[in-house]
């Protein structure tokens, strides 16, 4: 199964760091990590939307492409929005 | 060849402009600077249903071959391009922001994504169609301090440092003026709910 | 003038003397102030034959117009020179309080040349200007001189170096506020060949604006848009820009181990979470910003402010290091000490490589966290396998045979973000003039974050000129001088309506973007005049020719060449990189030829 990993604070309100999900596309993934932990509901997804400035990046490759094919051993990371230096 | 993501990129807005109603058939343009170059739409393609051979790359400064295929708008990007830092270029023709712009200088929106993000949007006036050197030149000026602005009766001029930026000012003004079309229909008294909004004017 | 300060306060440390004269005002206009000013005037100055840690080199210590008017963020100020790092051109600007103070107390420019005979410290009290001697203080660290010499935030600030400044070490910082650093390119060891070891200033004074009404609006409206950003709302308060680790990392752009690889293990350990989770006691601000990303950790032996992303990146994926605590503890003692973190870092990182492959004799090795601190005291206190560290990774990995292995651009260790991974960013560190650096424009808000729209970060045509727009904003951001987070949630063109609302010069956006334009090309002048060219828009090979075998960015390479000549075209600049005639008259900059 897929494997989400949770960054800064959607670790505190998805209660882990890491989840496996399983879904054929990263919307599918992600409406399922929403369906279990329901306060990342419209903090990461908004209508089934990928919100704003939401990071999501499927292997390490950025994507806000909800469409994309996932594959069994890929891994999603989601980020809050963020910025540095 | 054209990266085939920077084709999807314009056949993406341009579809998207053409079925919010942003723009008749053949009208608006799309554009993008690269380094020293240039790719816009061809003399005659619909943005709503662009195909590859639909854009054409060409020099930023001077004339090639890419020229003769290009928009007859080229002028009026590229003198935005050596005028401004923009990347991008969304000119539509967004029908509720030219009726206001038929009786005002400004459009200063009433709603608050608009009022936001945009502020204040300039109308500026050039009586001559497109491709011509005073057109090109107002529209530029009016746009080192505006990200979008209007040419009366026209049409949009958005810049931003990709086209979806571009898109975005574009659509966000078409969306305000909506907005105050109907509630000027509604024809209620306005109850202010921003703060400071007096100076949105001196923006 | 409403807005600036109109008085240049030049120091000449030979005498002990000093006098003042008035700025000039037309010159100020087209380079606003901060690093515009500072690159200016350090062109008339400071030449080719002068070597940096010579009594003829200068320090030039700047505000710009905005700077404690009050605007968000207007608490920073530059100081330029010529680098004893690189001898490019220099310039860093700090945060905290002491930049506000300075400009209170009347000034717009502090020069400072020549050198004392013995250690001093200056004294600035509005028009009062003292100098002390420094003898009993110096050797002393930064933090218990700040208290010393009667740091108070509001009123009485306090600009100094430490130890490694006064040995002259080429990654000397400058440090004020007790914490906040003028961090790069070594600024501290001119200070240190000055003999000064401190400027404590107080003033009295907040600047006059000229538009008030309009001035009042713009602060209304920043404060909704940094409050409505959730970058500078929630996230760098929150967590800080250690935020950034575990995001770099996931993407494969983390350079880890002397940029061997693109992915560390350890990142985890050292992220932004896990500071905020076991040692973060608060965040912090500097005078009048309301993001608050400065962190205040704590561990067993240490509390203090930091660590940042990149002190965190160089002193921890760099050297193979996960053990967060310790690197808490090597960044303070980096600001006690007075040292540049990241250059610190990576130079320890170089050593450790050339130590495993036998190039250098000593026990350095990746990993070694215990390692940390007794290197640091050493290369401050120019002592033992410090002395070969203290001048920075490049004369180090050239000393020993392998230049190669210093991770830099013109001399400079540059930061977290590999180039493999992020194409624009190698782009940006090739052509930076002060050397490799992620300050001068940063690529990551479009390459990573999507700010304000995501691009494909290894796409290489059209990249140029996002790096341009990115370098030509910053250098005007550096001039005004406002702190570049604000950026993240406020654009340029407020920047311009605020610059126009304090000062009564009407500034279009694209004329302050302009303005940026102008530093950058006079700053790549100053360099062309020192002696480089094109050759030195280069990277180390390893980020040309090696590339990952693993992670996201696995295969790629920098596509430095492309990009290059892509980016000299478009900024209106010969093959040879040198600006043309006709962008300098554009620029107002042909009469300096």
């Amino acid at each position: 199964m897929p494997v989400v990993k949770l960054f800064a604070n959607l670790r505190k309100l998805a209660e882990t760091k890491e989840v496996s999900v399983s879904g054929a596309t990263v919307g599918a993934v992600l409406n399922e990590l929403v369906e279990r932990s329901p306060a990342l509901d419209g903090i990461i997804l908004e209508n089934g939307e990928l919100r704003p400035h939401v990071l999501v990046t499927l292997n390490g490759h950025t994507t806000n492409d909800l469409s994309l094919q996932v594959a069994e051993q890929d891994e999603i990371a989601i980020f809050p929005p963020i910025a540095g230096g | 060849m054209i990266d085939t993501r920077i084709y999807e990129m314009f056949r993406e807005i341009g579809e998207d402009l053409y079925t919010a109603q942003m723009i008749s058939s053949h009208g608006g343009n799309l554009s993008i600077r690269l380094g020293d170059r240039v790719i816009i739409k061809r003399r005659g393609a619909q943005l709503g249903r662009l195909k590859p051979h639909d854009l054409i790359e060409t020099r930023l400064d001077k004339n090639d071959s890419g020229v003769a295929l290009a928009s007859t708008e080229l002028l009026v990007h590229r003198t935005i391009y050596l005028n401004t830092p923009a990347l991008a270029i969304c000119h539509c023709h967004p029908r509720t922001a030219v009726a206001f712009s038929f009786s005002r200088d400004e459009l200063v929106p009433i709603d608050n994504e608009a009022s936001y993000l945009l502020k204040k949007i300039p109308v500026v006036t050039e009586e001559f169609a497109s491709g011509t050197p005073q057109m090109a030149n107002k529209v530029a000026e009016a746009l080192k301090n505006y990200k979008i602005i209007m040419l009366r009766g026209h049409g949009s001029f958005a810049t931003g440092q990709t086209l979806d930026e571009a898109f975005h000012w574009s659509s966000t003004l078409e969306e305000s003026c909506q907005m105050e079309l109907a509630a000027k229909l509604i024809n209620e008294p306005f109850i202010e709910y921003r703060g400071m909004s007096g100076s949105y004017t001196k923006f | 003038m409403s807005g600036w300060s109109e008085t240049i306060l030049d120091i000449d440390l030979n005498t002990l003397t000093y006098k003042t004269y008035p700025l000039d005002m037309e010159m100020a206009r087209q380079f606003v102030g901060g690093r515009g000013i500072g690159a200016r005037l350090l062109w008339d100055m400071v030449g080719p034959a002068v070597d940096p840690l010579s009594p003829e080199n200068v320090l030039i210590f700047t505000n710009g117009p905005l700077t404690a008017t009050g605007y968000q963020t207007s608490n920073r100020f530059s100081v330029t020179t010529k680098s004893p790092l690189t001898g490019t051109v220099l310039d860093a600007n700090s945060g905290g309080y002491w930049g506000m103070q300075f400009k209170k107390a009347g000034y717009a420019v502090l020069i400072v040349r020549g050198r004392a005979e013995k250690p001093v410290w200056i004294e600035i009290k509005n028009e009062v200007i003292a100098f002390h001697a420094a003898n009993e203080l110096w050797g002393m660290r930064v933090f218990a001189l700040t208290e010393k010499l009667g740091q108070n935030n509001n009123k009485r600030n306090v600009l100094c170096i430490g130890p490694a400044g006064e040995n002259l070490s080429r990654m000397a910082s400058i440090m004020n506020d007790r914490e906040r650093a003028l961090a790069r390119g070594g600024p501290g060891a001119v200070m240190g060949s000055k003999n000064l070891k401190a400027i404590v200033v107080e003033g009295r004074e907040r600047p006059e604006i000229e538009d008030k009404e309009r001035f009042k609006f713009l602060l209304y409206e920043t404060r909704k848009l940094l409050a409505a950003s959730p970058l500078t709302s929630q996230a760098l308060p929150e967590f800080g820009t250690v935020v950034l680790m575990n995001i770099m990392n996931n993407i494969g752009a983390l350079a880890t181990r002397n940029h061997q690889q693109t992915q560390f293990e350890g990142a985890e350990a050292i992220s932004g979470e896990e500071l905020t989770e076991k040692y973060l006691v608060k965040n912090a601000s500097c005078w009048a910003c309301p993001i608050g990303c400065t962190r205040i950790s704590k561990t067993e032996k240490v509390e203090g402010e930091g660590p940042e992303f990149e002190s965190t990146w160089a002193l921890g994926a760099q050297c193979g290091i996960d053990d967060l605590p310790a690197i808490i503890e090597a960044n303070a003692l980096c600001n006690d000490l007075g040292l540049d973190t990241i250059s610190v870092g990576s130079t320890i990182a170089c050593a450790m490589e050339l130590s495993e492959k036998g190039y250098l004799d000593s026990d350095l090795r990746f990993g070694r966290s215990d390692q940390l601190a007794p290197v640091i005291e050493a290369i401050a206190c120019r002592q033992d396998v410090g002395a070969e560290l203290t001048d920075g990774s490049f004369r180090l990995a050239t000393k020993y045979g392998h230049p190669e292995l210093s991770m830099s651009a013109k001399g400079m260790e540059m930061p977290a973000y590999d180039p493999r991974g992020l194409q624009g960013q190698g782009l940006l560190y090739a052509t930076s003039n002060r050397g490799g650096c992620h300050m001068r424009g940063n690529m990551i808000g479009l390459e990573v974050l999507g700010l304000p729209k995501l691009i494909d970060r290894f796409q290489v045509q059209g990249k140029s000129s996002f790096v341009i727009l990115n370098q030509n904003s910053n250098a005007a951001i550096d001039s005004l001088v406002l702190c570049k987070f604000t950026n993240m949630g406020v654009a340029d063109e407020y920047f311009a309506r605020v610059l126009s609302a304090v000062t009564g010069v009407q500034y279009a956006t694209t004329d302050l973007i302009k303005v940026g334009e102008r530093v950058w090309n006079l700053e790549r002048l100053y360099n062309n005049r020192e002696g480089f060219t094109a050759k030195d828009d280069t990277l180390p090979p390893r980020l040309l020719t090696e590339a990952p075998v693993d992670g996201p960015s696995k295969g790629w390479v920098s596509q430095l060449e492309p990009m290059l000549k892509e980016y000299y075209r478009t900024r209106g600049w010969n093959e040879n990189g040198v600006p043309t005639r006709q962008k300098l008259t554009e620029l107002g900059l042909v009469n300096l030829m």
